[in-house]
């Protein structure tokens, strides 16, 4: 496979994101602009500016109208996905970290870092799709206080019943995306090695985190139970799953701080493939010269994309070895 | 008039001009295909025939329509008013990447390096290859060739004679051409004008007679040793090496003689010629390479 590289942003790369059907691809990276490509072939089909720091977090409404995005600059903004405008801003008393659209698209969650005597929050706002969509609500719907350890990534479950928040401390909890209230904390990780990345599955049943403790494991929505351990060798940046076949992909690197003393062959700047089920290595992708910062799979499973603390976005589209592989049980019980 | 059928040669029809060209023909064939015989001129400037066959086939692909819909839609922002398909300014192809998901990848991986490790050795590369002079075609090193202070690398321009003359030499090179792989400098190349400007120019020719005179006294003057030397023949040039700061003598110089035998007698009388103080040394230059 011949991966594309996408030059856009001049700073590290913070978050990839293909919309729901997998045409548009959408990145942000620590310059201050989201950039819109055309997953198929790279072309760039247009950038969002006005944010005045760097961006964190971006995600995009289920229809592809939609577009949030979270910054340093403490505000999280709404885009018109068609033409680039800003037409919403909310603003924070600190940096936003991670912001998610529901599942059906009405609800945005924004994580805001604890700074400055604020403590961390997961905020709810409510998205409005009616006119030229600037008529949306001022204050969120709900404010959920992480007051022991401040909630790194978040997402929502199955339905959007629970939100499922990762946090610097190694644990996971979940919420009731009604109320607010929490309902279960597990140290998922080993204590004081923050979650990275939190990804989940195409039916939002189980989900994905990726900690700077060298793991990913596969959880599940329903009661935080560890389906599954993925052990790597280096920290981990991202972790997704990927749909059609059953496989996990872990990105990661040496911490962009010690990148400059260690070469590239030490640094480990691979995208790793695991089987899901079997939690085995089952290859490695190698492409960026910094550590992988994102990686986000393609909804139809056919292609996934990667950024990285070099600048670039890497998008591979899968070839034939990727779907034939099998292990020997699998094709067994495919022959029967 | 006795032809008033052709009323004058420029309006004649038939004109047969050799920059036209047939017209494309197309033809569809019976199973489908089609024939597209074109006409073209080759970089040679002769006329050439292309026949093509075409064969269309019509794929269908069903797309969900809010995806057909935003294929439509305009760039903006950075890309606002940029032409349809991807900028070469950030987007580009990678490198193909192999990528078979395996069990034993590791192993595999490891076999490849292994693979790659062995090719790369410099030492296992040079293990089969044989050392050889470039002057006498010995095994050994060039710079360890005992004829390396007589002759000349064999394939070099000018190997001929050293001793032989500039002349000859440069007639030896010039008709060197583009043929053999080595490099040859532009001047020396076929066809290059005369050989190109030396430095030394016009003495050039005098290296022959020239003695060069070292151990000389620091106030040493050229008119003095002109007129040391002038007592063996007719002496065209003196060259008294100064300092470029203190304009005193270095220590050494050339004395060019009309005469080459002249020049030998000098040299043979003036070695160990006593000049303020100090013992003179006289040999014949050696040409400068």
């Amino acid at each position: 496979m011949r991966p594309i590289l996408l030059a856009g942003h001049e700073r590290s790369l913070n978050q990839i994101k293909f919309n729901r059907d997998g045409d548009l691809l959408f990145s942000v990276a620590k310059d201050k602009i989201v950039c819109a490509w055309w997953s198929a072939n790279g072309e760039r089909l247009g950038t969002y500016s006005g944010h005045l720091g760097a961006i964190w977090t971006v995600d995009v409404s289920p229809n592809t109208v939609l577009l949030a995005t979270g910054s340093a600059d403490n505000s999280v903004r709404l885009w018109n996905v068609k033409t680039g405008e800003c037409v919403k801003v909310w603003e924070f008393p600190t940096a936003v970290k991670r912001v998610e659209f529901s599942p059906d698209g009405s609800k945005v969650l924004a994580v805001t870092e604890k700074r400055m005597g604020f403590l961390g929050t997961i905020a709810v706002l409510d998205i409005n799709y009616d006119g030229d969509f600037t008529n949306q609500a001022e204050e969120p719907s709900l404010r959920i206080t992480c007051t022991e350890s401040k909630a790194t990534v978040a997402g929502w479950s199955y339905l959007g019943k629970y939100i499922i928040a990762g946090h610097e401390d190694g644990s996971v909890s979940q919420y009731d995306a009604k109320t607010g209230e929490q309902l279960e904390n597990v140290q998922a990780h080993e204590f004081d090695h923050q979650i990275n990345d939190l990804q989940f599955s195409p039916d939002r049943t189980h989900f994905l985190t990726a900690s700077k403790d060298k793991s990913a494991k596969l959880m599940s929505s329903r009661n935080l139970a560890i389906l599954k351990t993925y052990v790597a060798d280096t920290p981990l940046n991202s972790a997704a799953i990927t749909p059609k076949k059953e496989y996990v992909i872990l990105g990661g690197g040496q911490a962009a701080m010690d990148v400059t003393t260690t070469s590239a062959r030490q640094g480990k700047f691979e995208a790793r493939f695991y089987h899901k089920v079997f939690e085995d290595e089952i290859g490695r992708v190698k492409g960026h010269f910094g550590p992988l910062n994102t990686i986000h799979v393609h909804p139809a499973g056919t292609a996934y994309a990667s950024g990285g603390e070099d600048g670039y976005v890497r998008v591979h589209h899968f070839d034939k070895p990727y779907f034939d592989f099998m292990y020997e049980v699998e094709r067994e019980q495919l022959r029967r | 008039m006795s032809r008033p059928t052709k009323a004058d040669w420029a309006d004649d029809e038939e004109f047969d001009d050799p920059s036209a060209l047939p017209p494309q023909q197309i033809t569809t064939n019976k199973d489908g295909t089609k024939t597209v015989v074109s006409y073209r001129f080759n970089d040679e400037g002769k006329k050439v025939k292309v026949t093509r066959r075409i064969k269309t086939t019509v794929v269908r692909e069903h797309v969900n329509p809010q995806v057909a819909e935003r294929r439509t839609w305009a760039k903006f922002g950075l890309e606002k008013g940029h032409a349809a398909g991807p900028s070469f300014d950030t987007t580009s192809v990678g490198e193909n990447i192999v990528f078979r998901p395996s069990v034993n990848w590791k192993a595999q991986a490891a076999e490849a390096e292994k693979n790659g490790g062995e090719k790369g050795s410099i030492k296992d590369q040079l293990k089969d290859k044989k050392v050889k002079c470039r002057i006498c075609s010995g095994e050994h090193f060039t710079a360890r060739c005992p004829f390396k202070d007589t002759m000349a690398p064999v394939d070099e321009p000018g190997a001929g004679g050293a001793e032989g003359g500039a002349a000859a030499g440069e007639d030896a090179a010039g008709g060197l051409g583009a043929g053999g792989g080595s490099y040859v400098p532009p001047h020396l190349r076929k066809g290059a004008a005369g050989g190109g400007e030396r430095m030394a120019g016009k003495y050039e020719k005098d290296d022959l007679a020239t003695l060069r005179v070292t151990n000389v006294s620091e106030l040493a003057e050229e008119q003095e040793l002109r007129d040391l030397f002038e007592r063996f023949g007719r002496v065209t040039r003196v060259f008294l090496a100064r300092d470029r700061e203190t304009q005193r003598a270095k220590g050494f110089a050339f004395i060019s003689f009309a005469d080459r035998s002249d020049a030998a007698r000098a040299c043979d009388k003036m070695d160990g010629f006593g000049y303020r103080h100090l013992i003179l040394r006289v040999e014949f230059a050696k040409r400068a390479t």
